[in-house]
């Protein structure tokens, strides 16, 4: 049992025993300068890493939620735009529409009046050969009378001889 | 030969016996890890959608069950390494 | 093993004076600030941080790589743990969580990755985060720093934590120590898992390359022992393997603290409308 705990003791001073992490001599030193570093470290993050990166990415959500508010708006506007422009078309159609009846009920009139006069006027010349027509035609009728006494009187004549009267011949054609 | 020789073998074997038997309490840490990403595995599949949200629950779970091996690892080490 | 001398994976966390600096003694306790090549990696961590964050941190609207980086790694604190977790009100202490994820991070990173240039006697970075003095000071300055707070925040009733509400008095006597040992053993287990997890990943590693190196001597013996040439290259398939895994739990161990200090943080914050 001695020579065990001899060879225990000694054994540090060949090759140190056990783990290397549970040699009590590097402890304090290990540990100040890890608090050291890792307040060199935390001071940094706090003070430029964090609000640098941090506010990069909320620079960046920022930027794109303003850019689609942005895009947003401008398609509202632009469609307030279309829906007006739309409106104007109608308007503008609507007011040519009317001015087109307008133009053709005018047209219409004047062609309605023009042909009225025309056809007064046409019916005033049908009117005048009408009496004209009328005029010769009972003109030839008068004529008809006298050249059907004259016919029958010369067909009398021949036939009896003597020539008929004109009282005969009027009488003669009355029945 | 030397009795002290072999009482010296002796603790060599003991320790190195120890540390076999200290080692097996990683088992459990391995059983446990397997039964912890498998049952997530099986939720995932049924649902698919919640799986990405837990996956921090996941990790942690895996920390927290891991410990126990490495306990058990740390002590083995101890024991092979250690005076 | 132990007669081996070239398997010793528990050399790389031996710590030894590369500036010698004077000792200050305060009290009983000696604090020899010499700067050994654990504080040598503490202070590069330091400054890569810092250097990192100084090139990296532009106010652009369209970022680069690094300042993306940056963003990512900031927005894993603000949107992924504080956020969900505390809420609007945990905005004042991202800096702070944000600053533990960062120093854990690089010194994790740094032990990973930067081990790969450690061959052939160069000491290029060392595992600081491995070491306990380091994990256990970080855990109970985040510890005690969060139970402070409540106390400045909330005053004597803060102590009302360790009662659970809604249980008859008799069982007070019981769960008052039940809570309260659960809640002092957080530094605890806040320490050991990230030394734990730092330390076993690095031996595992070590053990692998020595494995490595020692199959590769007995190959170059010649004759029947050239075969030793297989288990060799297996190994080092292995710590490529490993690298790959040691670099996942590396980030994972940096969140996890983090994760963890959030939810402490948080049983502060919304202490009385929590639960």
């Amino acid at each position: 049992m001695a020579t065990e705990t001899q060879e225990s003791t000694a054994a540090p001073e060949a090759k140190p025993a056990g783990l290397p992490q549970f040699d009590f001599q590097w402890w304090p030193g290990q540990i100040a300068w890890f608090l050291i570093m890792f307040l060199v470290v935390l001071v940094f993050v706090r003070l430029f890493a964090a609000p640098r990166v941090g506010g990069a990415i909320d620079a960046r959500e920022g930027k794109i939620s303003g850019d689609i508010a942005d895009a947003r708006r401008l398609k509202d506007e632009a469609e307030a735009q279309a829906a007006a422009a739309a409106a104007e078309t109608a308007q503008a159609r609507a007011a040519a529409q009317r001015l087109a009846g307008d133009a053709r009920a005018k047209a219409q009139a004047e062609v309605a009046a023009k042909l009225a006069q025309e056809e007064a006027k046409l019916a005033e010349k049908a009117g005048v050969a009408e009496a004209r027509i009328a005029q010769s035609r009972d003109a030839a009728m008068t004529h008809v009378a006298g050249i059907a006494a004259e016919a029958a009187g010369a067909i009398v004549g021949k036939l009896t001889g003597r020539a008929a009267t004109p009282a005969e011949l009027t009488a003669a054609r009355g029945s | 030969m030397n009795p002290v020789a072999s009482v010296v073998d002796f603790h060599t074997s003991a320790k190195l016996i120890g540390a076999g038997l200290a080692a097996m309490g990683m088992i459990g840490a391995g059983v446990g890890l397997g039964v912890l990403f498998g049952s997530y595995l099986q939720a995932a599949i049924r649902n698919p959608a919640g799986a990405s949200s837990q996956q921090t629950m996941l990790f942690l779970g895996m920390a927290l069950t891991e410990t126990m091996g490495l306990f058990a690892f740390v002590v083995s080490l101890l024991i092979l390494f250690g005076s | 093993m132990a007669n081996q001398p070239a398997i010793d994976p528990m050399h790389q966390f031996l710590i030894h004076k590369i500036v010698e600096l004077p000792t200050f003694h305060v009290g009983k306790l000696a604090f020899d600030m010499s700067i050994t090549n654990s504080v040598a990696s503490m202070i590069a961590g330091a400054a890569i941080l810092i250097l990192f964050f100084i090139l990296t941190a532009r106010r652009e609207i369209v970022p680069n790589r690094g300042q993306a980086l940056a963003e990512s790694l900031y927005n894993i604190i603000d949107r992924v743990l504080v956020g969900p977790i505390i809420g609007p009100e945990g905005k004042p202490y991202v800096p702070y969580i944000f600053a533990l994820f960062l120093v854990i991070l690089v010194l994790n990173l740094m032990s990973v990755v930067l081990a790969i240039f450690n061959v052939g006697g160069l000491e290029l970075t060392f595992a600081v985060t491995s070491q306990l003095a380091v994990t256990a000071t970080l855990a109970v300055l985040t510890f005690f720093s969060v139970f402070i707070l409540g106390f400045v925040k909330h005053g004597p009733k803060f102590v009302t934590l360790f009662a659970p509400s809604g249980m008859p008095w008799p069982m007070l006597f019981f769960m008052v120590p039940i809570e309260m040992i659960s809640y002092f053993v957080r530094p605890v287990t806040l320490a050991m898992r990230l030394f734990g997890n730092m330390l076993g990943g690095h031996v595992v590693m070590s053990l692998f390359g020595s494995f490595v190196v020692a199959l590769g001597i007995v190959a170059l013996s010649g004759g029947l022992a050239t075969l030793a040439f297989i288990p060799s290259a297996l190994s080092f398939t292995m710590i490529v393997a490993l690298t790959g895994l040691e670099l996942v739990v590396a980030i994972l161990q940096a969140f996890v603290f983090a994760a963890l200090a959030t939810v402490y943080l948080n049983e502060v914050v919304n202490f009385g409308h929590g639960h």
